[in-house]
């Protein structure tokens, strides 16, 4: 397994948001993590990524052990997202925004950095192609030189996922990447979803569309309170009872 | 805003400091304007070093401290132990960035306003310990005195002003060129993405708390270094040329300039501290007038004299655009 949550709570006061999740996320999968509101799945993402520390359990990553960990360090050993109100570099461009986050693929010393050796703007050469071919990919090639805080709301989004794929990571976690979309833009991060599992990358996603989440992921597990009530693939959670108890009086999964 | 990162800016940039700086004593030899401009490139590797804590979001009100802490430094290892001025000049600047490490690794662990209480405490903290504490050491209220100049270093003397202003401009040359390659690289791309949204560069992997860290300790450095100088330029030192009132003519001249680049400061400490020469006659309430300049600035250049060029030609571009606009929607049926 890619990723493995092992009894996993967080407590904020009285209330417990995640009461111990164990779950797995297999290399090369679209993995969904849904549920209705307040059921706990960005609180989750926070503790993978080491934004909120854990109040109990553990979470390994490629078999070693990350909770505990910067978030900094946690992106180093292959894991990045995205954030449910995206965020960028809102005074960057676009491809400052991506260089940021492909710099990482090569360490930034204080040193090289003054003396910008050959080495140097070899290694930054490298890290300014990658973040265009990532741009190139996801259609942003003409926005490059754009300010990202003015850039439409598809593009953002787009861009958030461009710069948590350039940190180099396996497992790019994301928040919500269908929200505010219309239908078509939902239909092409569909397609780029599906391409970047083909190269291999693991993608774990929180989605309330679950036209989207049904037709994309390989995997679903299901949230509610904290818990998780149901894991399975996208049929078998569509006629889960436990499932269609949580969201009754909304509306049903898949529908 | 962020700065473009063509390679030839900064080379341009920094050649024109040093051009400026070289070709001053072929205009005038006249010892104010040398003190003038000594000063000038003095509040220089201040105010730039200042600006880079700035770019990653830390406003260190301490700062100026780290100047004293070089300046007492170098005074009583020369005065009393008898070490070289050459020698001291990079002690009292690493004696600084020691102590950078555990002071900054305790006061980043906040942000913020409280960041800036922290700092400001520190400062005012080292400030009474000049000032009322090992008066035997620090000279006390009365100050430290008796600061010998520069002794010689390969047979030149340094006692003249000439002399001291060529030594400042060569450190101040050397300052602004490793800042402002710093700015335009990777580094400098990486702490100005941290004060936009530190959290994105966290889990970008950016060790924010490490990045914060190297940028205070390299900035107490710079500024230990200015206090070197000053100690020996000045000869006397006392605790309040460490304290508030130095400490917001710092922030003043660098928001003037603008923070949001590596030139704002170099705009901003020309010209302000040709405007403090000028305003001498009005004493102490030249800080009135810096004040009231620096709300005008926040007003009408929250950016900076630097980037007042761009925000006029941006506002200039919005008036046409709407008057486009309104010409069109005249047209509209």
């Amino acid at each position: 397994m890619l990723l493995e949550l092992s009894g996993v709570s967080r407590r904020f006061g009285g209330l417990l948001a995640v009461a111990d999740l164990s779950m797995t996320v297999a290399p090369g999968a679209i993995h969904g993590l849904i549920g209705p509101n307040g059921a706990g799945k960005s609180t989750v993402f926070n503790l993978i990524t080491g934004v909120i520390p854990l109040t109990a359990g553990r979470i390994h990553f490629k078999g070693e052990r990350i909770s505990g960990l910067r978030p900094s360090e946690i992106c180093r050993r292959g894991i990045a997202r995205t954030f449910q109100a995206t965020t960028l570099f809102r005074e960057y461009t676009v491809l400052q925004n991506v260089l940021v986050a492909a710099h990482l693929a090569t360490t930034p010393g204080l040193g090289p950095a003054l003396f910008w050796s050959r080495r140097y703007r070899q290694r930054e050469q490298r890290a300014r192609d990658r973040g265009r071919a990532l741009l190139d990919a996801l259609g942003l090639t003409t926005v490059a030189g754009q300010v990202a805080g003015k850039l439409p709301h598809r593009d953002q989004k787009a861009l958030a996922l461009v710069m948590a794929l350039a940190t180099g990571a396996e497992l790019v976690i994301l928040d919500e990447p269908m929200a505010g979309l219309a239908e078509q833009e939902k239909a092409e991060t569909t397609r780029v979803l599906r391409r970047l599992r083909e190269q291999g990358v693991t993608i774990l996603l929180v989605e309330h569309d679950m036209k989207a989440v049904m037709g994309v992921c390989d995997t679903v597990t299901v949230l509610d309170h904290g818990l998780r009530i149901a894991e399975g693939t996208p049929r078998e959670i569509q006629t889960n009872p436990a499932v269609i108890e949580a969201y009754l009086g909304a509306e049903e999964p898949g529908a | 805003m962020a700065p473009s990162r063509g390679a030839g800016v900064p080379a341009a940039g920094v050649g024109l400091i040093a051009l400026a700086a070289a070709a001053l004593p072929l205009v005038t030899r006249d010892s104010y304007y040398l003190d003038v401009a000594t000063t000038i490139l003095m509040n220089l590797t201040l105010t730039m070093s200042f600006r880079l804590q700035i770019s990653t979001g830390q406003i260190n009100m301490a700062h100026i401290s780290f100047m004293g802490i070089g300046a007492y430094a170098s005074a009583l290892l020369v005065t009393r132990l008898g070490v070289s001025f050459w020698a001291t000049l990079w002690i009292g600047a690493l004696v600084a960035a020691a102590l950078a490490v555990p002071i900054g690794a305790v006061a980043l662990r906040v942000s913020g306003p409280y960041y800036f209480l922290i700092t400001f405490a520190f400062s005012e903290v080292v400030r009474l310990i000049f000032n009322n504490f090992f008066e035997g050491l620090f000279g006390g209220p009365s100050g430290l005195v008796g600061i010998p100049k520069p002794d010689r270093l390969f047979g030149l003397a340094f006692d003249g002003k000439l002399a001291l202003y060529g030594l400042m401009a060569v450190l101040a040359v050397a300052v602004a060129l490793a800042l402002v390659r710093l700015e335009y690289s990777r580094f400098g791309l990486t702490a100005s993405a941290i004060r936009q949204a530190d959290l994105l560069a966290e889990t970008l992997g950016v060790n924010v708390f490490r990045s914060k860290l190297t940028t205070f300790v390299l900035g107490s450095f710079v500024a230990g270094l200015a206090g070197v100088f000053f100690a020996h330029f000045r000869q006397v030192l006392h605790s309040s040329d460490f304290g508030l009132e130095p400490m917001v003519l710092l922030v003043v001249f660098t928001v003037i300039g603008g923070t949001g680049s590596v030139w704002g400061p170099v705009v901003g400490t020309v010209l302000m501290t040709i405007a403090a020469e000028l305003l001498r006659e009005l004493h102490h309430y030249e800080i009135l007038v810096f004040g009231a300049v620096l709300i005008l600035t926040m007003l009408w250049a929250p950016e900076g004299l630097v980037a007042l060029p761009g925000t006029v030609r941006r506002m200039l571009r919005k008036l046409r655009g709407t008057r486009t606009e309104a010409v069109g929607a005249g047209l509209a049926p």
